[in-house]
């Protein structure tokens, strides 16, 4: 595995009753490097992702984060990690600024660091007029704003995103796109799964495309679609994710 | 498919995955239970021959009043459903969106309510009516009509008075929508909940003996219960002795056709009052405060915010130290120790108070239970995706309920002193006993409200309680009974062996001597086990799966 990289996977697996929702999955993503994880529906995307936050055990292989096995200290490699899921798990009756209170704190982050990140943020996403209010009165697109505020206020080496931009009008999908460059140029590592391919393309050094659990391919947007003869990215989703299926499932073929 | 048939698929959906199985024997066991004891005393009250020779013959149709005083529980129940639980149903339930959204009948959501609330009603009372019931036309011997007539006699109890509940509700929001209805409902909410708990307990509690006034007022009630019941309750008492009352079953039948043609009717004003429902709620501001940056800390604060930030949550405290104070003012569960002459005063009141106390935590025990971990269920992935130790996050959460727990030692102290007649010094002594009963009851919070067992996250990391959230609070009052039964067992001995000593003046101000530190001892112990017991189930609930 490459020393550089910050999340790594191997031949990982997880099976629900004995259907594997996720297997033989090798995963690298190096420090500062943005990963799309593209795929469709019941993929194993969130699994892959819960796992990788210490949420889910594996059921076969390994994986670390920033060199720490959730096995041996999953409390360190927590501290090292941020998790936006699709829903966010606010708390309806704390107004947002509350709640970035309380996540930086489970994160042990100090009461300065925590008060001047989050004014940033709250700026930078649009929520100075909200985050004194009730979160059971916010939208889904709110809700997650402010989630990923407060994930972003604990300074996170490595930030999961599962659909992050779902919910999202343009200016915030362009707030959050922004936001996600400018931490990737701190050193931050994200995984991103989605759905928006152009999104992926646009800001993503490299995506993996997952089907029915299985790493069917992966690379810089450029040489994907350079291997499909120059096609767009959707193109290339569709003929691996099709391909795949009509293939069987005769194990991964990764690019 | 429509609602009513979807509903029911879904509930014949239940035994076929593990969750739904969970579901079914959680509220099976729950209810069962409930059931169980209710037959058990009606058997001690119906074999009492004195009982019987004291009602039966006094008046002319007792069976109808002592069957009227069986069916009532129904529309307690349908009165808590109504209020507490069908109220959101009603105005915020999530199914709501597609079903207003859907090209069904403007009534047809409202009605959808009616009945699943209905149901639910009658779930209960089946359980507390329906052996009372059995019991005393099994009594009679009654043919078998009269059992089949028993569930037409349960639902004529309980749907009316359900439609006419959230009949009333419908009204008031479609026309009255605003900030202060809102309150309204949720106070009378909180009244339903906590008077349905205390009715339950209350119930519960009494022994055999106490209700035999209330049975023989009871039989000779027949003719002063209210229409439903007693339509319901002349129909078997008819049947009962191999009769067909028709105009009972004409005027039974009457009400429930009535009840569904008028919610109907109402039902119109559904969707409307809906969407004055959802803008009634403005948005509510805060003031910025500081946020602690440790966990515990946090934890703490954010409780107390959930509490003093949400609408008509204080509202409850409130409405719960309304009840304590008229459990007090009517001496209910505490008459017999008070006029038990062979008590110093200021003893009795404190035996008094503390058996105040311990029906008054026990009504909020399960509430409170509920913030260890069963209410963050939606929240819980956060937790678990924090790298913050699970003992930190629990004694945040402990300390939160510790202060909560001291409202119903400040509530019935207060009543104490004023109704009970208890002077400082028995003040004094009530707190110093119910301050250790709370550190036990922390203990029994932290063992229960955090079994893996009982709170187990699904495989999206959520708490989903279902049929368990009935068991688990069985498990806790029978865990709080049982820490506190060393205390009962040791009364005799407080107040047999000092007597003389007591009775020639001594006070209870002398008990401190042995009996406050033996308590606290064992109340130490068991909030230390508990609280153990708790972290490592907080460990394990906050572990990877």
């Amino acid at each position: 595995m490459a020393a550089t990289a910050l999340i790594e996977t191997c031949d990982l697996g997880r099976a629900y009753g004995g259907k594997w929702a996720v297997r033989h999955l090798g995963l690298q993503v190096a420090r500062g490097e943005i990963y799309g994880f593209l795929g469709q529906n019941g993929a194993g995307k969130t699994t892959t992702i819960r796992m990788l936050a210490a949420l889910l055990r594996p059921s076969e292989g390994s994986l670390r984060i920033d060199g720490i096995d959730p096995r041996v200290a999953p409390r360190a490699l927590k501290q090292r990690v941020g998790l936006v899921p699709d829903t966010p798990p606010l708390h309806d009756y704390l107004t947002g600024r509350q709640y970035v209170g309380l996540v930086a704190s489970l994160w042990h982050v100090g009461r300065r660091e925590r008060d001047a990140r989050a004014e940033r943020l709250f700026a930078l996403l649009q929520l100075e007029e909200a985050a004194d209010e009730l979160c059971k009165g916010y939208s889904h697109g709110m809700r997650k704003k402010v989630h990923l505020a407060a994930v972003l206020a604990t300074a996170p080496p490595v930030l999961l995103l599962d659909e992050a931009t779902t919910g999202l009008d343009p200016i915030g999908v362009r707030r959050l796109k922004d936001l996600l460059l400018e931490e990737s140029a701190r050193g931050t590592t994200i995984l991103f799964s989605t759905h928006v391919l152009e999104t992926a393309e646009q800001i993503c050094h490299r995506v993996g495309i997952l089907v029915r659990g299985t790493l069917r391919a992966e690379g810089t947007v450029a040489d994907l679609r350079a291997a499909h003869g120059g096609a767009s990215l959707e193109d290339v989703f569709l003929a691996t994710a099709t391909g795949a299926a009509a293939g069987g499932g005769d194990g991964p073929a990764r690019d | 498919m429509g609602l009513l048939a979807t509903d029911l698929r879904a509930l014949a959906n239940l035994p076929g995955t593990r969750a739904g199985r969970r579901i079914v024997a959680g509220t099976g066991i729950g209810l069962g239970l409930l059931a169980l004891m209710s037959w058990w005393g009606t058997g001690e009250l119906l074999a009492h021959p004195r009982l019987l020779q004291m009602v039966l013959p006094a008046t002319g149709e007792p069976l109808v009043g002592l069957l009227g005083f069986g069916l009532g529980a129904c529309p307690v129940a349908a009165s808590w459903i109504g209020l507490a639980l069908a109220q959101r149903q009603l105005f915020e339930s999530p199914e709501l969106n597609l079903w207003l959204a859907a090209p069904l009948p403007r009534w047809r959501p409202a009605l959808q309510v009616l009945l699943r609330a209905s149901f639910l009603a009658l779930l209960w009372g089946t359980a507390l009516a329906g052996p009372v019931v059995g019991g005393l036309l099994a009594s009679k011997q009654a043919p078998w009509p009269a059992y089949a007539l028993a569930p037409l006699a349960l639902l004529v109890c309980t749907v009316p008075l359900l439609a006419a509940l959230l009949g009333v509700q419908l009204v008031l929001v479609r026309f009255f929508a605003g900030r202060v209805l809102r309150l309204v409902l949720t106070l009378v909410s909180a009244l339903a909940s906590a008077g349905f708990s205390t009715w339950l307990l209350v119930g519960l509690f009494t022994a055999a003996e106490e209700r035999l006034p209330q049975l023989a007022a009871a039989g000779a009630g027949a003719g002063r219960l209210p229409w439903t019941i007693d339509s319901a309750a002349h129909l078997l008492a008819a049947a009962a002795g191999g009769r067909c009352d028709v105009s009972a079953l004409a005027s039974a039948l009457g009400w429930l056709a009535a009840a569904l043609a008028g919610f109907v009717a109402l039902g119109h004003l559904h969707p409307r009052a809906v969407e004055k429902h959802l803008e009634s709620q403005p948005p509510l501001r805060r003031r910025r405060s500081g946020w602690p940056s440790s966990v515990a800390g946090a934890i703490r604060r954010k409780e107390f915010a959930q509490v003093l930030q949400q609408p008509g949550a204080l509202l409850g405290f409130l409405a719960f130290a309304v009840l304590v104070v008229a459990l007090a003012r009517q001496r209910v569960l505490v008459g017999g120790l008070l006029d038990a002459s062979r008590l110093p005063p200021d003893l009795a009141s404190v035996a008094a108070m503390l058996v105040l106390w311990f029906v008054a935590v026990l009504l909020v025990l399960y509430a409170h239970m509920g913030r260890l971990a069963m209410w963050d269920g939606p929240q819980w992935p956060l937790y678990l995706a924090a790298p913050a130790r699970p003992v930190a996050i629990l004694w945040g959460k402990l300390q939160a309920v510790a202060l909560f727990l001291l409202w119903p030692l400040v509530v019935v102290g207060a009543a104490g002193s004023q109704m009970l007649g208890a002077g400082p010094a028995a003040v004094g002594l009530f707190a110093a006993v119910a301050l250790a009963g709370t550190v036990a009851a922390l203990g029994v919070l932290a063992a229960v409200g955090t079994w893996p067992r009982l709170m187990r996250p699904d495989d999206a990391g959520q708490i989903v309680q279902g049929g368990r959230s009935f068991l688990a609070a069985l498990v806790l009052v029978v865990a709080f009974e049982l820490v506190a039964a060393p205390v009962y067992f040791g009364w005799p001995l407080l107040v047999d062996a000092p007597q003389q000593r007591l009775a020639g003046g001594a006070g209870p101000a002398s008990l401190h001597g042995w009996a406050v530190p033996a308590i606290w001892l064992f109340a130490l112990l068991a909030g230390a086990s508990g609280f153990g017991l708790g972290v490592r189930n907080y460990g394990r609930l906050l572990r990877a799966r």
